[in-house]
């Protein structure tokens, strides 16, 4: 098997660039870019809804981190906001099908979306891990000495979410350079 | 009503300048906008889960004092930096997001959302003792944290709609 390298990006490209057309072409999509207030009324509840998972994300980190003056406990923060991250999330997940089936061009053919795709991927795996290990052991992770791994987890799922939102403003910014 | 002089003199600094990438760095704007989206994510963020407390409907295990002192200095940090980033936005092409509808109508949604708060602290919240615990809170409390939200909510949607109206 051939290894993964940056010289086999334009061949991905060329093949999600085909899925793009396929999908520009259905009548779903069709219907979508012609009713102008779509996209923009999609991307309004998309950021509003990822400014709650964001929110939540960077309160939880900073008390992780012992950075934030929170009187509540890690347990009782995960409980209270990771349920809201769960909504939120679904939310972005229905208007980010939306904007995609309306505009595929312009979110196959930049890497950005895919990197993006990719940083997701690896947030929600993380923080579904999270909110589980919490949950399972609650009275370890509410005390100073949390796993070493919380830390880690905090720093990462930050740096995760800042990505993600960059690379989501830069989509919008590269798609045309992939033409 | 600043004079249209002003806004074009605003435009032939350098910083505007700079910011529409005409000294060189292109990628300015999109870096600062997205500075904009990460701040406004956490003004918005923080504002409806203190919101959402006041209407009833989330956190309320949480004292309603308790949390906006927990919450607060995260919308204020991150309104700040909401400003200077937005100020940095508006300069590159101020005469044009000055007299264009949906920026005049986010200023005007943010103006009211002052104007609410305001209201809310001057009046139901000076008495919040009598109800910090309660899961829900008097009728007053939940109006104002009901507009607060559909308030925000234009401010995010008028924003958005500004990149494609101008």
């Amino acid at each position: 098997m051939r290894k993964f390298s940056v010289d086999m990006m334009p061949a991905m490209l060329h093949v999600t660039h085909r899925w793009a057309n396929w999908l520009a072409n259905t009548g779903l999509s069709g219907w979508l870019q012609n009713e102008a207030w779509v996209v923009p009324t999609s991307q309004s509840i998309h950021i509003a809804s990822v400014s709650v998972v964001f929110c939540c994300a960077v309160m939880i980190s900073l008390r992780l981190l012992g950075l934030s003056a929170s009187g509540r406990s890690v347990s009782q923060l995960v409980d209270t906001l990771v349920p809201w991250m769960y909504r939120a999330l679904a939310v972005l997940l229905l208007t980010g099908v939306v904007q995609t089936i309306a505009e595929p061009v312009r979110q196959f053919v930049t890497p950005v979306f895919w990197w993006k795709m990719l940083m997701i991927l690896c947030v929600l795996a993380l923080t579904v891990w999270f909110a589980r290990a919490v949950r399972r052991n609650a009275a370890q992770w509410d005390t100073a000495a949390r796993p070493v791994g919380a830390k880690w987890f905090a720093l990462t799922s930050l740096c995760l979410w800042v990505g993600i939102i960059f690379c989501g403003r830069f989509i919008g910014y590269t798609w045309e350079l992939y033409l | 009503m600043i004079p249209a002089d002003f806004l074009l003199a605003v435009e032939h600094t350098p910083l505007a300048m700079a910011m529409r990438g005409e000294l060189g760095g292109e990628w300015l704007f999109p870096i600062v906008e997205t500075l904009h989206v990460i701040s406004l994510a956490m003004v918005f963020g923080s504002i409806v889960m203190m919101d959402l407390r006041l209407v009833g409907v989330a956190s309320r295990n949480s004292a309603v004092s308790k949390l906006s002192h927990e919450v607060l200095p995260y919308t204020w940090g991150a309104f700040l930096c909401a400003i200077v980033t937005g100020t940095l936005l508006f300069i590159s092409k101020a005469h044009v997001y000055f007299f264009n509808l949906q920026f005049q109508l986010k200023f005007l949604c943010m103006f009211l959302a002052g104007v609410n708060m305001l209201v809310f602290h001057l009046g139901t919240y000076r008495h919040v003792r009598e109800w910090d615990e309660r899961h829900r809170p008097p009728s007053a409390a939940r109006l104002a944290g009901a507009l607060s939200i559909t308030l925000w909510v234009g401010v995010i949607f008028f924003g958005r709609w500004i990149g494609f109206t101008t």
